[in-house]
């Protein structure tokens, strides 16, 4: 028998206060007086487990969950704003995001289960820093930013800065909180799409995510701009912005989107992976994935639905 | 460590605990209240076999600590039938054979009650996505897809 296993399994997790307040200057007051000895807690899809295996060891949980006004998706000021505590079903379900935002309704309904999707946040998930993560990579391709507060104020991250290394980004989770999540919803002649590739269609981390972002100008048949986000291909979630480059102003041919995706290929950096491919299987498949999502997007801007 | 109170609403009948800061869900569930339907299985949100309903959603039981649950409305396996007589679901998955260790089969039923509350005619498609989160090791699944589309029928003909 595996010795690393622990069969028995009460009280395998501990922490010692659970604290549920009802303000985000509550909440925010709690962390600091912890001194770094709290999490945060929303859906606890992830959280759970990592106390569980003890890759986290909080004596604090500061539950947000009874805090107002951080469970709504909405259309303000040319933004699409999540809460804090908008969860992937409500994501997946939504139809602003299906209408401007596709890509993400397409990622956060394929994570884990519809168990994991009742639970889990959107934030919780890219706060978790994780490289593939189903909702990071479609609101990397969207352009997203991060709004994370403080007892010392508020700052706005956009996603290119946030990711620093696996699982970890520019928030302090023991002291700050994010509270939103916002990106500039598409427009006429824009699109987007996620694919995934995993070994089954639910509870299987993905070999592979992609999500492009395609924005055309159909008089000329060239894209204004393309985003292609990608992961886990890097340690931190991943732009291929050679491969963006490439697609940017130019007339589109066959020849354009089979270079784009052997640049893309080139430019990720996947590991050999137990539970992912080789190396050499994994680049191929980004070559291949790549090359879909842009021909799948162009189709969607044709106004087929694929 | 120091106890606290909370108030929960199991299978329609208002319950108050008391609970430590750490326990889970589903402890509080098997332990305190003796309604040991709700299975254990892998403890990590992925096989599925603590699935409750909470606020009308199928959720894993074995990652929510009991104290975010406060104030929650809860149905349990035990909470399906209806003054003693089965669920249609229920009894769609003992006549179909859709049970063979029995282990999944709470988080199964629960599953596919959360969907045909708000999908009283789902297709085969949705129900595969509904009961994707509870693993079934002796592969029954057809079966179990079998009786849910079974059930859905009686339900829409007959009511609960």
């Amino acid at each position: 028998m595996n010795q690393g296993m622990n069969l028995v399994w009460s009280k395998s997790l501990h922490w010692e206060k659970y604290y549920r307040p009802q303000s985000i200057p509550e909440a925010l007051k709690l962390l600091e007086e912890s001194g770094g000895h709290a999490r945060i807690i929303a859906g606890g899809t992830d959280l759970i487990p990592q106390i569980r295996n003890k890759e986290k060891e909080p004596k604090v949980l500061v539950d947000i969950t009874r805090l107002s006004g951080l469970n709504e998706i909405k259309l303000e000021n040319g933004f699409i704003k999540m809460g804090a505590l908008v969860t992937h079903s409500q994501v997946a379900e939504s139809p602003l995001i299906r209408e401007r935002a596709l890509a993400l309704s397409e990622g956060a309904s394929r994570l884990g289960s519809p168990q994991i999707r009742n639970l889990g946040t959107v934030v919780g998930n890219v706060v978790s820093g994780q490289p593939g993560a189903d909702t990071t990579i479609p609101l990397l391709a969207l352009d997203a930013r991060v709004k994370v507060v403080s007892q010392r104020g508020e700052r706005i991250i956009p996603f290119t800065e946030f990711f620093i290394d696996t699982g970890k980004t520019a928030v302090n989770s023991t002291r700050e909180m994010v509270t939103e999540i916002s990106f500039p919803p598409l427009i006429e002649n824009e699109t987007s799409i996620s694919l995934r590739l995993a070994r089954r269609k639910a509870l299987a981390l993905p070999i592979l995510t992609l999500s492009v972002v395609l924005s055309a100008d159909l008089e000329k048949k060239a894209f204004r701009y393309a985003r292609i986000a990608l992961g886990p291909v890097a340690p931190v979630p991943f732009r291929a912005q050679g491969a963006e480059k490439l697609l940017t102003s130019v007339l589109i041919t066959d020849g354009i989107i089979k270079e784009a995706a052997q640049k893309a290929a080139q430019e990720s950096n996947p590991r050999t992976s137990l539970i992912r491919g080789s190396e050499e299987y994994r680049r191929a498949i980004v070559a291949n994935l790549v090359e879909r999502g842009i021909r799948k997007g162009i189709e969607r801007l044709e106004g087929k639905h694929v | 460590m120091s106890k606290e109170k909370i108030q929960i609403e199991v299978n329609g009948k208002m319950v108050t605990l008391e609970v430590e800061p750490d326990d889970l869900l589903v402890d509080v569930l098997r332990g305190d209240l003796g309604l040991t339907g709700t299975k254990v299985g892998c403890r990590a949100g992925e096989c599925g076999s603590c699935s409750i309903i909470l606020n009308g959603k199928v959720v894993t039981s074995c990652l929510i600590p009991a104290m975010k649950a406060d104030g929650g409305k809860i149905t349990t396996i035990e909470g399906l039938e209806k003054d003693g007589k089965l669920h249609p679901l229920q009894k769609a998955f003992v006549e179909k054979g859709a049970i063979q260790c029995g282990f999944c089969t709470p988080g199964m039923l629960l599953s596919a009650k959360n969907l045909l509350d708000q999908n009283p005619d789902p297709t085969l498609e949705e129900v595969k996505i509904a009961i994707s989160g509870v693993l079934c090791r002796c592969t029954g699944y057809q079966k179990i897809i079998h009786a849910i589309h079974v059930a859905s029928e009686t339900i829409r003909k007959q009511g609960v």
